[in-house]
């Protein structure tokens, strides 16, 4: 499989839609997307006889894409990344439960994207990956307390945008 | 109004697909050919230039050891011995700077070698022919380049032969330049082969690919033919070399099909004429097609896949006539790539094509299924792989390097004290590692144990006729015998002033033991990241007695007499590895080895540093 062009051609076809979603939701800019969806194929296909059979190809295959997003927004962020400390008293933002309407896909994918690095690749995580807390410290060498607030500060802003189309909604 | 969380409202975002640009795929490509060849490169780099230093510094100090050896005479040796060190060093300067140029020649021909292969896989250039003759052109020049260059006539040639060789590699590259591959390996003078290749290029001209892919069929392997082949048979306005495309194309696997396909796919900037008679396009990317309609992705994809691989003709059936006796189904798939081209939408394909396509779905649908649900043999097999190459317990250790007797203890002989003396050593080493720290190792190795002494007064028995040693030794028992050739006596510093004798010299003495020695060695592995180990080894060793001489001022005066024929010892060591590539590393070990007992009535140097460079291969 490793030389196998085919073979990887086929692997890419159907697994490189929902692969480049991640990268998108990761990273802020599609040219970084493009740039860390390209590093960890070939990482993939490079490695790809480390692959054990434990657990889901897909699910390998994510957790290489996701390492690779993480070590690159790391290195990108060298000022006060995951610096943020959980205050209770502050960022316990009471969850407001909001009205449904219809948001497309990409008007959502874009309130990710507009989202600080940390906060994005925590709420990501969390949200998505459905990590808990202790793991997405582990993961990105912060404490618990910083994943805790991160996400909480995450869906602040995010709440506050969907808020807003809401109002927007309503008037139109 | 129902109520969500925020977290609700983004859980549909959790299957979020995003069909990336089709022009990626090309790129991961491009970067899943090019670090193989450069770890490559890196890897023989560095074997070569371990060895090359590995034979170098023995060689160089074995041979200024030599040296020293024959032109010391008396006070003035030391001065000689820097001059002849001098001059070797600026020898190998010369070398080196000879090969250095040669690399950097070497280079030179890769990069045209690259840009050449680069050029000729460029599938969008309606003009491949054109291209052809102008790489071959470029690597004309190239070559023409090292001739010039070349220092000696030996080097010329062989520079020659290398460069023949380098041209072979785009004309695998492309099945076009196969005439001219032949033509090369068939005659000597490349100056003239270049011509003809040139000639040949040129004069082909558009028709010139029909004959050139005729021939692809016997020289040149059959996948590069068809890569060729195929390639072509997707370049518009080419009918005439389509149809030969076409008829050798029978040959072709489904996979490079598949290839040329994807190729094409992900090109959106290239025209996708596949017919040329009726003028009507494919979309330009099967990729924009996906994206109008999610659904369809797999599909879509698969009917081209299908496509391809039944009759990757069909793309043009109304140029072909043997098309039509393909099989019905062919037939159907062709008329859908028309139908889509007319039409221009995904939804067709996905009707007409349901039959055969479905089963293509769900073989790709059922890929990853597939890899997780391989057979338990198959699983077995893995993690008896995985156990094996955890147990890569065993290491081949090649090693040469140098090595400098030291006199630590002030010995003496015959009242002069003993000098320190070079010489080299190399052997082979198997190592088995008991746990990650620690590992045993024994080999053999070959070693030489030496020592010079200055100023040493001896009397030649070749210019006394009537004087013999024996005459010596009677009235002198205290003063040992050491070399085993009569006709010369050495002389204590004692009796020297008392025999006031015209008739004594003084030179340098050179003594030198060689040994093959097994060393039994104890490893503990102090640092162990990255790439990078450091091991602390220490342990014994015996040695047997394979050379025994004994030298004064370069003349042979036999052997010693008192050279124990085997000795024992101990060795302390440090090895710096580093992990060029997989399982083979290089290493650099300084170390010193302390020897019981070379000589059994004389003193000699007990001790000895070294400096070994080496090649250690895991399995």
């Amino acid at each position: 499989m490793k030389n196998d062009r085919g073979g990887q051609l086929k692997i890419y076809q159907l697994f490189s839609p929902v692969l480049y979603g991640i990268c998108l939701k990761y990273m802020k800019n599609e040219d970084d997307a493009k740039d860390v969806f390209q590093e960890a194929f070939v990482i993939v296909f490079q490695k790809i006889s480390q692959y054990k059979f434990e657990g889901s190809f897909e699910g390998w295959l994510k957790r290489i894409f996701i390492n690779k997003l993480i070590e690159t927004l790391n290195k990108k962020k060298k000022e006060s990344f995951f610096l943020d400390v959980f205050d209770p008293d502050t960022d316990f933002v009471e969850e407001e439960e909001l009205d449904i309407i219809p948001i497309e896909q990409e008007k959502l994918l874009e309130y990710i994207r507009d989202l600080p690095d940390q906060y994005r690749t925590v709420f990501n995580l969390y949200v998505f990956e459905k990590m808990k807390h202790k793991e997405i410290a582990e993961l990105l060498k912060i404490s618990e307390g910083t994943s805790k607030s991160n996400l909480n500060r995450a869906k602040h802003i995010l709440q506050k945008r969907i808020l807003s189309i809401k109002k927007n909604f309503k008037i139109a | 109004m129902k109520k969500q969380k925020i977290e609700d409202i983004f859980s549909s975002m959790e299957d979020f697909s995003s069909v990336p640009p089709p022009e990626l795929w090309g790129q991961i490509e491009e970067k899943l050919d090019k670090p193989k060849k450069k770890k490559r490169a890196i890897l023989w780099w560095s074997a070569a230039a371990c060895l090359l230093l590995g034979l170098l510094l023995p060689s160089v100090l074995h041979f200024s050891s030599d040296n020293s050896g024959i032109k010391t005479i008396q006070n003035n040796s030391i001065e000689n011995n820097d001059v002849v060190l001098d001059q070797e060093n600026k020898d190998t300067d010369k070398t080196r700077s000879i090969e250095n140029k040669e690399n950097i020649l070497e280079k030179e021909s890769n990069n045209n070698r690259v840009s050449s292969s680069e050029k000729t896989t460029n599938q969008s250039d309606q003009n491949q022919l054109n291209q052809n003759s102008k790489t071959v052109k470029a690597q004309t020049g190239s070559q023409n380049k090292t001739n010039n260059n070349s220092f000696e006539p030996k080097v010329n040639v062989e520079r020659n032969n290398a460069v023949a060789e380098k041209s072979f590699v785009p004309a695998r590259e492309n099945g076009l330049n196969a005439d001219s591959k032949s033509q090369i390996s068939t005659n000597k003078k490349e100056n003239i082969n270049r011509a003809v290749a040139e000639k040949t290029f040129v004069s082909a001209g558009e028709n010139g690919f029909n004959a050139a892919s005729k021939n692809q069929l016997s020289t040149t392997k059959k996948e590069n033919l068809n890569k060729a082949v195929a390639e072509k048979s997707f370049a518009p306005n080419k009918s005439d070399s389509f149809n030969y495309g076409s008829k050798s194309q029978s040959d072709i696997e489904k996979r490079n099909a598949d290839k040329v396909l994807a190729e094409k796919k992900f090109a959106p900037a290239k025209t996708n004429n596949f017919n040329a008679v009726s003028g009507n396009q494919l979309p330009n990317s099967i990729f924009e097609d996906l994206s109008s309609s999610k659904n369809k992705n797999a599909l879509a994809l698969n009917a081209s896949n299908s496509a391809a691989k039944r009759n990757p003709n069909a793309l043009s059936p109304s140029l072909n006539k043997e098309n039509i006796q393909k099989t019905t189904a062919d037939k159907s798939i062709a008329s859908v790539q028309n139908g889509n081209s007319k039409n221009n939408t995904a939804f067709s394909n996905s009707t007409v094509l349901s039959k055969k396509d479905s089963v293509q779905l769900a073989e790709l649908q059922n890929l990853e299924k597939g890899i997780a649900a391989v057979t338990p043999e198959a699983e077995k097999k893995k993690k008896e792989d995985k156990t094996l190459s955890k147990s890569e317990k065993w290491a081949l250790q090649l090693f040469a390097g140098v090595a400098n007797s030291e006199n630590y203890k002030n010995n003496k002989t015959l009242g002069n004290v003993n000098d320190s003396k070079q010489s080299n050593s190399y052997g082979v080493k198997t190592q088995y590692k008991i746990n990650k720290k620690w590992a045993v190792a024994s080999g053999f190795k070959i070693n030489e144990l030496g020592q010079s002494v200055a100023n040493v007064s001896y009397l030649s028995t070749r210019n006394q006729a009537l004087f013999s040693s024996s005459d010596y030794f009677v009235k002198n028992e205290s003063v040992p015998q050491i070399a085993s050739d009569t006709r010369y006596v050495l002389v204590s510093n004692t009796t020297k002033d008392v025999l006031q004798s015209d008739n004594i010299e003084t030179g340098n003495l050179s003594q030198n033991l060689r040994y093959i020695e097994m060393p039994l060695e104890v490893s503990y592995s102090v640092f162990n990241k990255n790439r990078t180990n450091i091991n602390l080894n220490t342990g014994g060793f015996v040695g047997k007695l394979i050379s025994n001489s004994v030298a004064i001022d370069g003349n042979s005066m036999g052997e010693n007499v008192n050279a124990n024929d085997y000795v024992y010892g101990t060795t302390l060591s440090s090895t710096v590895q580093y992990r060029v590539y997989k399982k083979t590393n290089v290493f650099v070990e300084p170390a010193v080895n302390y020897y019981a007992n070379p000589l059994s009535n004389q003193s000699f140097n007990q001790f000895q540093w070294g400096l070994n460079f080496g090649l250690n291969v895991n399995f």
